[in-house]
């Protein structure tokens, strides 16, 4: 960063200045290629974007054309990733499957972050009866698993998309809430809150302009993290018959589809299982960056 | 009244009767409803328009529960004010609606803390906080609140304060932030600035300078101020008027000189005697005996009866009320301001 430093003579205190701040915007893109793990990371993210996009065009196969003649093939020239039990092309299903696999594993985390860190936050700043019923309810969600709760509520709402999705995010959002609750509960009582009160502002903007960037860090690598878990969810929902349906494809039900053929090809697991990894480690690379961004002295 | 150094002459001819804050029995307590801890009792003091004000005591005697009590800031629960009177320009403020005070706070009524290290939010730049104050009460242009938050940050003597406007708090020492806060609490020209020991977390030359630079705000806008601080030496540089507390009491309501010169109540000459002189001929400063009795423990009496040293049978049994000691000098003492009081003629409850 080029930087003017102008110390001045007339400060009265032993002058200790910084140079002017490069603006939000510039910070921001340095953060995001200054460091290359993150832009290794984008460019991961952005190449399953793509694919996910583009699916129906880039498969070679149709995911769900089945042939007997080429069952359990390793990879070959016309088979990258080889075939499955069906003799279904392995990468065409990965392709296919990515799109439900983010989109599970992108908007129920980020829906879940909302609604839990609203919670949390409504529970935490106001406290008293507002908080004991809300983490009553959190406590409630809390003590089933989090598969258990999916299958309870898929099974009365039925396995369409957006219930698949409601259902992920309901069974993630006490885990948001909890975080969100304990960071406002410490920020609440810094001196800079009620600064904001003596200066006039009122509780909706010191919410929004005081509390929620403050406690944004561990929520958003909670986020990132979470990314993995939908995936997985996704994965045991698909197996169990609530979540993507059989033969269509998603990561998911690659893997769990695979483990029963384990020993006639591996290759339906490793594909899926690399694919899970990439994804996931490239959102919290990115996390990571985020988090680093919203505090400013790590910006530097 | 003693404050006759109102600088705005207009403003002086239409409340130089009317004292800008009044309060008036003021009693705020803590805990439970059944066994309350009281811990401001029953105090009253004024604050003229563009005079200071200057409230004394050791921790825990009040001082802050009655600035936070005036700005509304009392956490409820567990506190909660159980009488008396905050009056600002004539309204009164507790009585007033709870979400009519946010317009009066920040505009009218302005708060400096203690903590400059923690009372800047981490992830704003100091501009935009700044300009939070600004927004809130007066309606100006985007460009306009820039000149005027770069105009704040050279009243408070922030070096380039063009280039420190996108500067977060984390760039800031100590005492550059207490600046900051300054320059926030004087950003709508309130008419009244509480400082609640805005010098305790500094050292003692930044301490020196911050303390000009309110003399400089009192001049330069006529604010009224309310300097809440346990240093004495910082009070007689700021204020006209003393008022001491002790254990959620006003024990002694005086201007500055009397204070020094001839103190009244045996706490508050107890205070001044423990301050280190340069001509010190003791070889130990001098202490009040005991502490500070724990809060909502005191059921009767003068609260410092057990620490003081011209006690008498009578002062354990109830309390003594404000003696005029002269002229702009109370007390509440049997004992000293009861005998001079009595030399004057009278007793004022």
């Amino acid at each position: 960063m080029s930087t003017v430093i102008q110390p001045s003579a007339l400060s009265p205190d032993i002058d200790q200045t910084i140079a002017p701040e490069p603006g939000f915007r510039a910070t921001l893109m340095h953060m995001i290629f200054g460091r290359k793990s993150t832009v290794f990371a984008m460019i991961v993210m952005l190449i399953f974007i793509v694919v996910a996009v583009l699916a129906p065009w880039i498969s070679p196969y149709d995911p769900l054309a089945q042939s007997f003649l080429s069952i359990n093939k390793p990879p070959s020239a016309a088979h990258w990733l080889g075939t499955d039990q069906f003799g279904r092309d392995v990468l065409s299903r990965m392709i296919h499957g990515s799109r439900n696999s983010l989109l599970f594993g992108l908007i129920s985390p980020a829906l879940a972050a909302i609604f839990g860190t609203a919670l949390g936050v409504t529970a935490g700043y106001f406290g008293g009866a507002v908080d004991r019923i809300i983490s009553r309810l959190i406590d409630l969600l809390l003590a089933f698993p989090e598969l258990l709760l999916a299958i309870m509520i898929a099974a009365v709402l039925g396995g369409a998309f957006w219930n698949i999705i409601a259902v992920i995010t309901v069974a993630f959002i006490p885990g948001f809430a909890r975080v969100a609750r304990a960071s406002t509960l410490a920020v609440k009582q810094e001196p800079y809150v009620e600064a904001a009160v003596a200066v006039g502002l009122r509780t909706p903007t010191i919410i929004v302009r005081h509390i929620i960037p403050n406690i944004a860090a561990p929520i958003v690598v909670l986020m990132t993290l979470w990314v993995a878990s939908a995936i997985r969810l996704e994965a045991s929902l698909s197996f169990l018959g609530i979540g993507t349906r059989a033969p269509n494809p998603s990561w998911g039900n690659i893997i769990r589809d695979g483990l029963n053929n384990l020993f006639g090809s591996p290759w339906p697991i490793i594909a899926a299982g690399f694919a899970i990894t990439c994804v996931v480690l490239s959102f919290n690379l990115f996390g990571d960056a985020v988090r680093d961004v919203l505090d400013p002295e790590t910006a530097e | 009244m003693t404050e006759t150094l109102v600088l705005d002459p207009a403003q002086q001819s239409s409340t130089a009767t009317k004292p800008l804050l009044k309060v008036e029995g003021l009693s705020v307590e803590f805990g439970p409803k059944a066994s309350p801890i009281r811990v401001v009792n029953q105090v009253s003091f004024e604050v003229n328009p563009g005079g200071s004000v200057g409230i004394v005591g050791e921790s825990g005697s009040g001082k802050s529960i009655t600035s936070l009590a005036v700005m509304g800031l009392i956490p409820s629960p567990p506190g909660r004010i159980v009488e008396g009177r905050v009056e600002f320009e004539g309204v009164n403020l507790l009585e007033m609606q709870k979400s009519r005070l946010p317009d009066i706070r920040g505009r009218d009524i302005a708060m400096i803390f203690q903590e400059p290290m923690s009372s800047l939010n981490p992830v704003m730049t100091i501009g935009d906080q700044i300009g939070e104050a600004i927004k809130l009460h007066e309606k100006m242009s985007r460009e306009q609140r820039r000149e005027r938050i770069i105009e704040l940050l050279k009243l408070v003597g922030i070096p380039n304060p063009e280039g420190r406007l996108g500067a977060y708090p984390h760039q800031f020492s100590g005492g550059m932030r207490q600046r900051v806060m300054i320059a926030m609490a004087v950003a709508c020209n309130p008419k009244l600035l509480i400082a609640d020991e805005p010098t305790t977390a500094l050292d003692v030359t930044i301490q020196a300078q911050v303390l000009e630079l309110m003399h400089k705000i009192r001049r330069t806008l006529n604010t009224a101020v309310l300097l809440i601080s346990h240093d004495l030496g910082v009070i007689a540089d700021v204020c006209e008027r003393v008022i001491v507390m002790y254990a959620g009491r006003v024990v002694e309501d005086a201007d500055v000189k009397s204070i020094f010169r001839n103190p009244s109540h045996p706490y508050t000459r107890g205070l001044l005697q423990s301050i280190p002189r340069l001509k010190d001929e003791r070889s130990r400063l001098y202490q009040i005996p005991g502490s500070v009795p724990l809060a909502g423990t005191i059921k009767m009496g003068c609260p410092f009866f057990a620490r003081c040293p011209d006690r008498i049978g009578k002062c354990a049994e109830e309390m003594p009320p404000m003696f005029t000691v002269s002229r702009s000098q109370r007390s509440a003492c049997w004992v000293t301001a009861g005998a001079a009081s009595e030399a004057n003629g009278g007793a004022t409850a």
